[in-house]
C-alpha cells in the first residue's frame, strides 16, 4: 500500500514527509527550502536555498478540502510573478491532490480566488473583432493577457520539475466567470479552465480559520454583479412607451377648448390701463387645467398681468400672473434680442362651471428704456390677445416623467461599465470590448 | 420578471405623470382664494391681487 | 474465460494467465519476464524493481469503457525527465486489446490503430501540427522523449529493455485522444479517448493510506 514516506533532507538533516505518493518528482524541504528531486529513493538537491523570506500560504499544506465532490488535499504552493512596465504583479498557487482524482489547482491574486483543472480537449482558435479568442464547449473566449510567468517561490511537492526562476509563456483568455489560460513551452501546451470562486467558499471548503482576505479591484473573470445595460435599456424603452400611451390617451379624452380669446390695447395713464374682467365663459367636464395666455406686440418694454380666474357661482378665485419683457437693438456684435412677448400660465385642477377673468395689466415704471430717455409721462402701450383654453396640460409632464425615466437606466450603464473598466485596465488592452 | 425595483419605480413614474395630465396639475404659482364674484364683476378696481408684478424683467442691456 | 496455468520456467512457480493472447508475461515470483513460443514460455530476462509509482490502478483492476468491461492484465512503465507514466495494458470482455495511460492521474483509453495514409516522421513533428483524421483535428500537444522503465503482467507483445522512444500526444477539440509511438518504423498509432476517473468506473484499486 503506498505510504506517505518518511524522509531527510540531504541538505539540512530535517524530516520530510511526501503526502503526493510516488507522485511527486520534486519536493521543498520545508526547513532549509531547498528543492529536492524525489523521483530516486535517495532524495537529490536541485536547487538551494529561494528567497530569504518565507511566505506562509493561506491555505496550510496538508489541509484537505472537498470542491466538487471530491477531496482534496494541498499538497504544494507556488508563487509566481509577472513584470509589467517596471511593477511585479504576483499569485499564489495551490496543489490539490487526490490519488484518484489527480490534480487540481487553487489560484490567488488580490484576494481573487480561482479553482483551476486541466482540460481534456483542445480549444479551437477564433477571434473576437480584432482580438484573438478561444472557444471551448460552446462558449468564446477572449484574449485578457500574456506574459511570461516567473516562479518566485515554491513549498511542498509537485509531480514535475519546479524551481524558482524557471519562465514558461502564458496566455489568458477569458469568459467571466471562467478563465482558459495556455501555458506553453517549446514541447508542450496545457490548457486548463479556472472557475471564479468566492473566497468564503475556499474558507468554508477547508475550514479555514478568520475572514478572507479582502479583494482588491476586478480580477480578470470575476463575474459582475451587474446585469447587462441592454436588458434595462430595453425596459426603459417599454416605460417610455407605456408612459407615452398613457398621456396621448388622456389628451385625447381630455376636451380642449378655446374658450375665450379677446383682443385689447393697453395704454399707460388712459382708463384702458385700469383692471377689468372678461366675459364669462363655461368650463366643462371634470377637474382639468386651464390654461391662459397673453400675446403682445411689446417693443423694448416690459409688461406685467395679474390675473384671477374666478367662478362666477361659488367665488373662488385662483390668483396668478405673467410678466413679459421683450428687447432689441444693435451693437458692435450684431443685432441681439431679449425676453419674451408671450406668456401662458396653467391653472391646475379647476373644476367645471361658470368663470371669468380680472385682468390687471401693468408697465413697470422703473424698467429703463434702452436707447430712450426716461420720461415717466410719456405714454406707452401694446397691443395683446388674452386667450384661455380648457384642457390641455402641456408637454411638461412627459418632459419630467422622461428624464425620471432616465436616471435608472443611465445608471445602471455607468456602474456596468465603470465595472468592466476596470476589468480590464489590468489586461493588455487599454479599450474595454464587451464579451 | 427581471429589474422589477426599475419597472415599479417606472410605473410609479408613469401614474403621476398620468395623474398630473388627468387633473391639469402644474408646478406654477397660483394662490387661491374666495371673493363675492358679482362685487367683482362690477367694481374690478376693488379686488387686490395677490400677484406681485415685475418680477422677472427688469431691463434690456 | 478460463485462467490457463503453466509453471515459470524459471523457478517452477505457477502463472497465472487471464488472457490467451498474452504473448509476455511476468512471474510475481521470481520477477523473469516471459516470452512465450508456442506453448511453452522462455525466460528473456528479469524485471528491475518497479519503480515507485503512484497509479492507483493495480494488475486485475476492472472497469468500464464504452459499455465495454475490462480488466488491467498488464502495464509498461515509462521514465521521462518530468517522472513515470503508465500505460496499463486492457483485456475487454469481448478478446480486445486496448491501453489505459496514467499520466500523473490523467487518463485516456486507446487502441492501436491502422491507418492508410503515412505518417510524419520523428524528427518532422512539431507542437502545433495538426491531422485530419476521422474528420476530426488533431493537434499536437505534447513531444515526449521516453525510455522504459520497466513492464508487469501480460502484453500483447514483446517489450523490455527498450531504447529511450519519442512519443506524440495529439488532442481533438471533443476530447478525442492519439498517441505516436516511435519504439517501431513505422510509428505505431493508438487512437482513443480522455476519460476521467469517474466514467471509467474503476474498482480492485490500490489503497493509499490516510485517503480510505
Amino acid at each position: 500500500m503506498p505510504q506517505v514516506r518518511a524522509l531527510f533532507c540531504p541538505n539540512c538533516g530535517g524530516t520530510i514527509q511526501l503526502r503526493g505518493y510516488a507522485q511527486t518528482v520534486n519536493a521543498v524541504c520545508e526547513h532549509c527550502l531547498s528543492v529536492l528531486d524525489t523521483k530516486a529513493e535517495s532524495l537529490r538537491v536541485i536547487q538551494q536555498i529561494q528567497e530569504r523570506t518565507r511566505i506562509e500560504p493561506a491555505i496550510p499544506l496538508g489541509s484537505r478540502g472537498t470542491f466538487e465532490g471530491t477531496r482534496y488535499e494541498a499538497i504544494g504552493f507556488q508563487q509566481r510573478s509577472i513584470d509589467v512596465d517596471d511593477e511585479t504583479y504576483s499569485w499564489r498557487e495551490y496543489l490539490l491532490f487526490n490519488p484518484y482524482k489527480g490534480y487540481r489547482y487553487l489560484t490567488e491574486y488580490d484576494g481573487h480566488w480561482n479553482y483551476v483543472r486541466t482540460l481534456p480537449a483542445l480549444p479551437v482558435r477564433s477571434k473576437y473583432l480584432t482580438r484573438p479568442a478561444l472557444v471551448y464547449e460552446g462558449r468564446r473566449f477572449v484574449h485578457f493577457q500574456h506574459a511570461a510567468a516567473r516562479t518566485t517561490y515554491v513549498l511542498g511537492e509537485f509531480p514535475w520539475q519546479v524551481r524558482t526562476g524557471e519562465t514558461v509563456g502564458t496566455d489568458d483568455f477569458i469568459s467571466p466567470p471562467y478563465l482558459l489560460s495556455a501555458e506553453s513551452t517549446e514541447h508542450e501546451v496545457v490548457y486548463s479552465l479556472g472557475t471564479y470562486t468566492e473566497p468564503a467558499a475556499v474558507w468554508q471548503a477547508f475550514g479555514l480559520q478568520g475572514a478572507p482576505p479582502w479583494r482588491r479591484g476586478v480580477f480578470a473573470n470575476q463575474p459582475s454583479p451587474y446585469s447587462r445595460p441592454a436588458s434595462m435599456w430595453r425596459r426603459f424603452a417599454s416605460l417610455t412607451a407605456l408612459l407615452l400611451v398613457v398621456l396621448i390617451s388622456v389628451a385625447i379624452i381630455t376636451p380642449h377648448e378655446r374658450v375665450l380669446e379677446q383682443v385689447y390695447r393697453y395704454a399707460s395713464h388712459t382708463p384702458a390701463a385700469a383692471p377689468f374682467v372678461t366675459p364669462t365663459f363655461e368650463l366643462r367636464g371634470r377637474p382639468s387645467s386651464v390654461v391662459v395666455r397673453v400675446d403682445t406686440d411689446i417693443d423694448n418694454d416690459a409688461a406685467s398681468f395679474a390675473l384671477a380666474l374666478i367662478n362666477d357661482e361659488t367665488g373662488q378665485v385662483w390668483d396668478f400672473g405673467a410678466d413679459l419683457g421683450y428687447w432689441h437693438g444693435r451693437d458692435e456684435d450684431g443685432n441681439w434680442s431679449e425676453g419674451r412677448r408671450n406668456a401662458a400660465a396653467t391653472v391646475p385642477d379647476v373644476p367645471a362651471g361658470r368663470y371669468y377673468l380680472r385682468v390687471e395689466p401693468s408697465i413697470d415704471e422703473a424698467a429703463p428704456i434702452s436707447g430712450v430717455a426716461s420720461d415717466p409721462n410719456r405714454e406707452r402701450g401694446f397691443k395683446y390677445t388674452l386667450s384661455v383654453t380648457r384642457g390641455w396640460f402641456g408637454w411638461w409632464p412627459f418632459l419630467v416623467a422622461f428624464p425620471l425615466l432616465l436616471i435608472p437606466p443611465i445608471a445602471a450603464t455607468a456602474r456596468y461599465y465603470s465595472f468592466e473598466g476596470k476589468r480590464w485596465s489590468e489586461s493588455d488592452y487599454s479599450t474595454y470590448l464587451s464579451s | 420578471m427581471r429589474h422589477p425595483l426599475f419597472t415599479l419605480y417606472g410605473l410609479i413614474v408613469m401614474a403621476a405623470a398620468g395623474w398630473t395630465s388627468w387633473r391639469g396639475l402644474t408646478f406654477s404659482r397660483v394662490d387661491q382664494t374666495t371673493v363675492a364674484p358679482k362685487s367683482i364683476r362690477d367694481n374690478p378696481g376693488a379686488y387686490r391681487p395677490i400677484y406681485i408684478p415685475h418680477r422677472r424683467y427688469f431691463g434690456g442691456k | 474465460m478460463p485462467d490457463r496455468t503453466a509453471n515459470c520456467p524459471n523457478c517452477g512457480a505457477p502463472l497465472r494467465f487471464r488472457w490467451s493472447g498474452a504473448v509476455q508475461t511476468t512471474c510475481e515470483y521470481c520477477h523473469s519476464i516471459l516470452v512465450r513460443h508456442d506453448l511453452d514460455f522462455r525466460k528473456v530476462g528479469v524485471v528491475a524493481e518497479l519503480p515507485l509509482e503512484g497509479s492507483p490502478l493495480q494488475l486485475g483492476s476492472e472497469g468500464v469503457f464504452d459499455n465495454k468491461p475490462f480488466i488491467a492484465v498488464g502495464r509498461i512503465i515509462y521514465e521521462y525527465d518530468q517522472g513515470v507514466w503508465n500505460e496499463w495494458h486492457l483485456l475487454f470482455s469481448d478478446g480486445t486489446s486496448g491501453w489505459l495511460a496514467d499520466a500523473q492521474l490523467e487518463y485516456a483509453v486507446s487502441f492501436l490503430t491502422q491507418r492508410s495514409h503515412p505518417l510524419p516522421a520523428p524528427q518532422h513533428l512539431h507542437r502545433g501540427q495538426q491531422f485530419q483524421w476521422d474528420g476530426a483535428v488533431y493537434e499536437v500537444t505534447t513531444i515526449t522523449e521516453a525510455n522504459y522503465r520497466g513492464v508487469e503482467g501480460e502484453l500483447p507483445f514483446e517489450y523490455w529493455d527498450k531504447q529511450r522512444v519519442r512519443f506524440a500526444d495529439l488532442r481533438t477539440a471533443d476530447a478525442r485522444f492519439a498517441t505516436l509511438d516511435y519504439s517501431e518504423d513505422p510509428p505505431l498509432l493508438f487512437m482513443g479517448r480522455v476519460v476521467e476517473f469517474d466514467g471509467l468506473r474503476l474498482n480492485n484499486l490500490r489503497h493509499f493510506e490516510g485517503w480510505d
